[in-house]
């Protein structure tokens, strides 16, 4: 009886029986020739990433969204940067805080520039001298100037980006502090929406919270208009970025 | 005898003078905030926001001229 010759079938007390006419076999290799490395298809990031699905998915929500440099909302803006910003990375989506938010501090501005009519009423104020009347007066107007102008510094200036890759959240608290925090897209574990009360139901606007597996444990988009919009673009761009790191092509 | 009118005076310029020159530290942090802030966000608004902080400096320089020679 012959007996295989497969050595994982042969217990170690068999007798091996050698056949006598072998079965020459002619391995063909089939392997394709080496490829230089310069000429391997390498997956182009960009054109790969821009084409999907997914990505038509993004652009379609903010396609209708605007791009002017006051707006809340600026979905996929030409001309604004930022300083870390890569030279081929694509910014979906930057947003601020919504307008309504900026209501508070421009009824006080109002209030404020109209302050010096009321100057006559207060007392002591006549024993000043009128050049002195006139300094406090521009001062006074300059620091409601300054202080209109910090407030819309830090409307203008505290964005949240998201770009084709990660998202990066810009804080000034004021005018001596900045706090920048980013992460990847892939690292995104978690979003929230938190939408609640009179104003934000009437406006449409909320914030989003996002949770990540990065250094940064939570970003927190506040007051922002569309948050349920934000929630689906980023949504949109996690899965982008699922798939992307499952075909192998992120970086 | 003391002319308190005169030191009311006198009073009253130092304390003009001091207000205003602090103000100006601050007009000049808020024009070097304005320019590190347009480094980090660039928009084309950004060139505007730069031309107002450089008008409130020189507003406030203005002031301060005004408290040393008016009063």
């Amino acid at each position: 009886m012959n007996r295989s010759l497969d050595l994982d079938t042969i217990a170690p007390d068999d007798p091996v029986t050698t056949s006598t006419s072998p079965q020459k076999k002619t391995i063909k290799k089939t392997s394709p020739p080496p490829v230089k490395e310069s000429q391997a298809p390498k997956p182009s990031k960009s054109t790969a990433s821009k084409d999907s699905e997914f990505r038509q998915k993004v652009y379609q929500l903010l396609k209708d969204k605007t791009k002017h440099p006051l707006s809340s909302m600026l979905a996929r803006p030409k001309v604004f940067r930022f300083d870390s910003q890569d030279a081929d990375e694509e910014i979906l989506l930057v947003l601020r805080r919504h307008w309504f938010t900026n209501l508070s501090w421009v009824i006080i501005f109002i209030f404020m520039l109209l302050a010096p009519l009321f100057l006559g009423s207060i007392p002591f104020l006549d024993l000043l001298s009128t050049s002195l009347r006139s300094i406090i007066v521009l001062f006074w107007y300059l620091v409601s100037f300054a202080f209109a102008f910090e407030k819309f510094l830090s409307w203008y200036f505290n964005v949240f980006i998201l770009t084709e890759e990660r998202v990066v959240d810009i804080d000034f608290d004021n005018l001596l502090y900045k706090n920048i925090s980013e992460a990847q897209i892939s690292m995104i574990q978690d979003i929230t929406v938190s939408q609640g009360g009179v104003s934000q139901t009437l406006f449409n606007y909320g914030s989003v919270y996002i949770q990540t597996a990065s250094e940064v444990p939570q970003i927190e988009v506040l007051k922002v208009p569309n948050p349920n919009l934000v929630l689906k673009v980023l949504q949109q761009m996690r899965s982008e970025g699922e798939v992307e790191s499952l075909e192998g092509r992120i970086k | 005898m003391i002319d308190y009118q005169n030191i009311i005076q006198i009073v009253q310029k130092i304390f003009a003078l001091l207000g205003t020159i602090i103000y100006l530290i601050f007009a000049i942090v808020m024009v070097k905030q304005v320019s590190t802030m347009s480094q980090n966000v660039y928009d084309k608004f950004n060139f505007i926001l730069k031309i107002f902080s450089y008008l409130h400096l020189l507003l406030s320089i203005a002031l301060v001229l005004l408290a040393l020679f008016v009063l």
